[in-house]
């Protein structure tokens, strides 16, 4: 096990009755990293960010944050020790407003620095308007920044990009790549906007059928022929 | 270690503006009950108002649950017949002091809730609603057939003790007395629900109503808080139920009835229950109504029931919603 390496999945499995959505997954993502992982509709990516964030619990594998095995923790106790994560439905507190939820969040972690996320994500104008009436785009970057809330030491990002226009992802990969860097932030990225995966990802997991097809760096993963064949296709 | 930009915003907050505000209008209106024997000289309306406060009371518990955890529960009538019950039967059997008893009335309905709501925090919509109703219902049937317990459905009469705290407790039966207690009551329930929604684990809860995975994803516990509103509500409730059984030295199974839930749901329902006062003025409002119909009509029910369809349709926030929606509209005009 390498001191260097913020999240572990190891051997992770998931079954729903005699279906295997997971069959046996590693996966390590290094600290300060940007790891992208892609796949087909039910390759598992989803499940198994259910299965590292907690959401899914009691499977066959293990989960390491920092080397420290979280498998039995609830999803509230992996927050509070820095393992954040975002949904890839809007999952927001609609009747509260921006700057109340970001203040709620604030008081399960430390350094919480509410002003300081509302402004990285451009909030800020919007701190007092009930999180039901603000935008699609600014309710993607809410559920982002209630994850970033407390600077957390590693980032599950579920699709943060699903349901945005062209620039409105750009915009949102150049803040992640720039929040990663300064804050130190290591993420793992499911996302199927691969302009937004080959800009800002310094490696790339490919899921397929439950299980890795292939792990590598982005031109590595853009030259493999069974992703391309699996997934990304001729045109990536 | 908080940033330079909270330091910042933190300093430009005045301290406790709410807070203030709201101990300022809660003094106000304890001073005003104070005055009512003073104001009021029929006992005949004395004794109204202070059953009506009772409602309140209640109502403001049922509402509570609604605005806090988003939860109507139809067995709120249990933890109201509770408070009654365990001051009523350990007073006439004198097993412990009045005073003790008065403690008990209250944590113990208190408690029960508490640990009750541990488990229906986490059931929602009609499944909730029916759940409260088992509930209620089960400790109803135990009030009712339970003759050792207080003469199952008679009821029982009891006498109260010579003193209280130190009170002479027959004061406590007059209803210039009650109205003035039953009302300070009220005044610091709606108080200290209003500093609750404001503190953190107010505002915790508020945020597991809102999208209880959420709260769980952003480190909260998702159980205690929920757990907690319970408490309070059934603590609001048993107060009720004990200021009841005070004044009238009487207690019955109806106490734990879900009618009496229902009710209360509705005076919360016309009131305004997204509001903390709303209940309890949809109490009021609704007690004198029923009074009033009653002088005129034997089939009263059938004009409350009207007059309730039209409230509703006509406000669906509620009475205080109303007056919100006014006061708005009149403010937005140039």
């Amino acid at each position: 096990m390498s001191a260097n390496l913020a999240i572990q999945g190891l051997g992770v499995e998931r079954r729903y009755g005699g279906f295997r959505a997971l069959k046996g997954v590693d996966i390590a993502v290094k600290r300060g990293e940007i790891r992208g992982l892609i796949g087909p509709n039910g390759a598992g990516k989803s499940t198994l960010i259910d299965v590292l964030s907690g959401r899914v619990r009691g499977q066959p594998g293990k989960v390491l944050l920092d080397g420290k095995d979280i498998s039995a923790l609830k999803p509230q106790e992996r927050r509070r020790l820095g393992l954040a994560r975002s949904f890839q439905r809007t999952n927001i507190f609609p009747a509260l407003s921006v700057e109340q939820q970001l203040r709620i969040a604030s008081w399960a972690v430390t350094d919480a620095g509410i002003e300081e996320v509302m402004a990285e994500l451009n909030l800020t104008a919007l701190a007092r308007t009930p999180a039901a009436e603000i935008s699609y785009g600014d309710q993607r970057r809410l559920d982002l920044a209630l994850a970033l809330v407390g600077r957390p030491s590693v980032l599950l990002l579920d699709e943060p990009a699903a349901g945005l226009t062209v620039e409105e992802s750009h915009g949102l990969a150049t803040i992640l790549r720039d929040l990663a860097n300064r804050w130190n932030v290591t993420v793992l990225l499911v996302e199927h906007d691969m302009q937004v995966v080959f800009s800002i990802c310094d490696g790339i997991t490919v899921l397929h059928l439950g299980q890795t097809l292939a792990e590598g760096g982005v031109a590595e993963i853009r030259a493999d022929k069974r992703v391309v064949t699996a997934y990304l296709g001729t045109e990536a | 270690m908080t940033s330079a930009v909270d330091k910042a915003a933190l300093a430009k907050r005045p301290v406790m503006p709410r807070t203030a505000r709201i101990l300022g209008f809660a003094a106000l209106a304890l001073a005003l009950g104070v005055a009512m024997p003073w104001l009021v000289s029929s006992k005949l309306t004395l004794s109204l108002t202070t059953q009506a406060i009772v409602d309140a009371l209640l109502a403001t518990s049922v509402g509570f649950l609604v605005l806090q955890n988003g939860r109507v529960s139809f067995g709120q009538a249990a933890f109201f017949g509770l408070g009654g019950y365990a001051f009523g039967v350990l007073v006439a059997r004198q097993l412990v002091a009045p005073e003790v008893a008065f403690l008990l009335a209250l944590a113990l309905p208190t408690l029960v809730a508490f640990l009750l709501g541990l488990v229906f925090a986490r059931i929602a919509g009609v499944a909730h609603a029916m759940l409260t109703l088992a509930v209620g219902q089960a400790f109803y049937e135990i009030a009712f057939r339970w003759r050792e317990l207080a003469k199952g459905d008679d009821g029982m009469s009891f006498e109260l003790p010579q003193r209280i705290f130190g009170f002479a407790s027959s004061s406590l039966q007059d209803p210039a007395v009650m109205v003035v207690v039953a009302w300070s009551a009220l005044v610091l329930a709606l108080a200290g629900l209003a500093l609750f929604v404001n503190s953190r684990i107010g505002q915790i809860a508020a945020a597991v109503r809102d999208n209880e995975e959420r709260a769980r994803f952003i480190g909260h516990d998702t159980a205690i808080p929920p757990a907690i509103v319970y408490a309070i509500a059934a603590f609001l409730a048993a107060l009720a139920g004990l200021l009841q059984a005070t004044y009238n030295g009487y207690i019955a199974p109806q106490m734990f009835h879900w009618s009496l839930s229902g009710t209360a749901l509705i005076m919360a329902v016309v009131g305004g229950a997204q509001f903390i006062v709303g209940p309890a003025i949809g109490a009021v409002c609704f007690f004198f109504l029923k009074d009033f119909a009653g002088r005129f009509a034997e089939f009263w029910p059938a004009i409350v029931g009207t007059v309730l369809v039209a409230v509703t349709l006509l406000m669906p926030q509620g009475m205080v919603g109303l007056a919100f929606r006014l006061w708005a509209a009149r403010r937005s005009k140039p």
